[in-house]
């Protein structure tokens, strides 16, 4: 049989959060020089939604990311770059083509995919979990090498694996979702950029009025915590626990549910703009929040250890994230008053 | 946040990959380090496991027993609801928790079988006899 070959020059750089490392790499192939908490700021990665009903994976839902492909869509739009995205492909056998054409020209391609049946990724992790992105760079017979952020080493993945992935069924099915960028020009200046994505985030974090997106669902989360022994009794109540936690720390956040990752990009903005004083005070509240996040995480992982006196320490725990929430809320309303 | 490989989990597969993790210092900077899994993290991850062992091997006595159809048990091992589930095959939810039932099951069409084959990515003999 003919093997085809065509492999692009990709660099992989490995990532805390995968679509913002996609699209950082991505950037970077093309030219333009982005960090990836750069990437995350400007494209408004960083977000909190708690929806006691809906439950995913036995669990309320709890999020600290926006929806796929808000980052890249964001991103591109804010900094003026021409991408393509394609939100929904019917045939799974004519997206395979289209990837392949792609990679023909050259063009490194991020897609949607399902977690679940990905063969390379830690077993750990493997949940219906449909919101991660990958970037194909290269195809060698019936393997596509695959720059996924969350390993620290490329990977290669074999045509139906692939198609299985890019078709994984469920909540926020990927429907063989895929982007690319068409042209970017250089020299572009990212500063007006990272201050629409900052406003952007500040109105999603404080903004919305919906009691259950951004800083207030952060405090609703909070209250519900306290009575979650009582309601559902300690065993589902620690089962809750450890969903916040999961979804805090795993699941390729970077560690403290993305709050670092912007801390950093709050930082580097900062420092673009010539030691912004209240960026990098911002910076520093916000390093901070995640290094409580991280110390709620181990007394959060100690009591579903444990289970010892659950009504106090889901007091505390409870008290805890409602201090977070207000230290939050003090960065988005620094945030909110700066004027560039 | 570790440096070495961690035997805490139960699974041996487990906890073998590298990933990177950001963290803030006390003097003011952000720094990224790449390592393994730190205990927190590992006990939450095991918990959760633990569950979803135990949701399995408790839908395996019942089928075994003859209570319900095999739909449930790979529907468990797979993490699924019964509404993913139906999403994911293609039947609606109120037919997927009908198939339930053993009697149901076994007078299902192939048609119907193929598309829980489909959706478990196992043959039909093996949706029919669990392991």
């Amino acid at each position: 049989m003919e093997t085809t070959k065509t492999i692009i020059n990709y660099t992989h750089r490995q990532a805390g959060h995968c679509e913002s490392g996609a699209t950082s790499n991505l950037f970077k192939f093309y030219g333009l020089d982005i960090s990836e908490p750069m990437a995350f700021g400007i494209g408004n990665g960083l977000y909190f939604s708690y929806i006691p009903f809906l439950k995913i994976m036995f669990a309320p839902m709890i999020s600290f990311r926006n929806l796929p492909n808000t980052v890249f869509r964001r991103a591109t739009q804010y900094l003026g770059i021409e991408a393509t995205v394609i939100k929904k492909i019917k045939d799974p056998k004519e997206a395979m083509a289209m990837l392949d054409r792609n990679l023909e020209q050259g063009i490194p391609t991020g897609m949607q995919v399902g977690v679940f049946q990905l063969t390379f990724f830690p077993p750990e992790y493997r949940q219906h979990y449909n919101m991660h992105n990958l970037v194909a760079f290269g195809k060698e017979g019936n393997l596509y090498h695959i720059s996924d952020t969350v390993m620290e080493f490329p990977q290669v993945l074999t045509y139906d694996d692939l198609l299985r992935v890019r078709y994984a069924g469920g909540a926020f099915a990927p429907q063989g979702k895929m982007y690319w960028i068409n042209n970017l020009k250089p020299g572009i200046d990212i500063k007006p950029a990272i201050i629409k994505g900052i406003k952007k985030t500040v109105y999603e974090m404080i903004g919305i009025p919906f009691p259950l997106i951004g800083v207030k669902g952060l405090k609703w989360m909070a209250r519900d915590l306290k009575k979650w022994p009582k309601k559902h009794g300690n065993e589902k109540a620690s089962f809750y626990l450890g969903q916040i936690l999961r979804m805090a720390e795993d699941f390729g956040t970077g560690g403290a549910g993305f709050r670092y990752i912007y801390g950093a990009f709050l930082k580097e903005a900062g420092e673009l703009f010539g030691n912004h004083t209240e960026l990098l005070e911002a910076a520093d509240i916000m390093g901070k929040t995640a290094n409580k996040w991280r110390e709620f995480t181990y007394i959060g992982a100690r009591n579903c250890k444990n289970r010892s006196k659950p009504e106090e320490d889901y007091g505390m725990l409870s008290d805890m994230l409602m201090g977070i929430a207000q230290n939050e809320e003090i960065v988005y309303r620094k945030l909110e008053k700066i004027k560039f | 946040m570790e440096e070495n490989q961690n035997p805490v989990y139960k699974n041996k597969d487990y906890g073998q990959s590298r990933e990177l993790l950001y963290s803030y210092e006390n003097d003011g900077q952000y720094k990224k380090t790449v390592g393994f899994h730190g205990e927190p993290d590992r006990i939450i991850l095991q918990q959760a496991w633990d569950l979803f062992g135990e949701r399995i091997e408790d839908a395996r006595k019942r089928v075994k027993a003859g209570k319900v159809s095999p739909v449930v048990y790979y529907m468990e091992k797979n993490l699924l609801d019964p509404m993913n589930l139906g999403m994911i095959a293609g039947i609606s939810l109120w037919r997927v928790k009908w198939h339930f039932r053993p009697v149901v099951f076994n007078r299902l069409q192939e048609k119907t079988l193929k598309k829980y084959a489909k959706a478990f990515n196992i043959t039909i003999d093996q949706l029919k006899n669990i392991e």
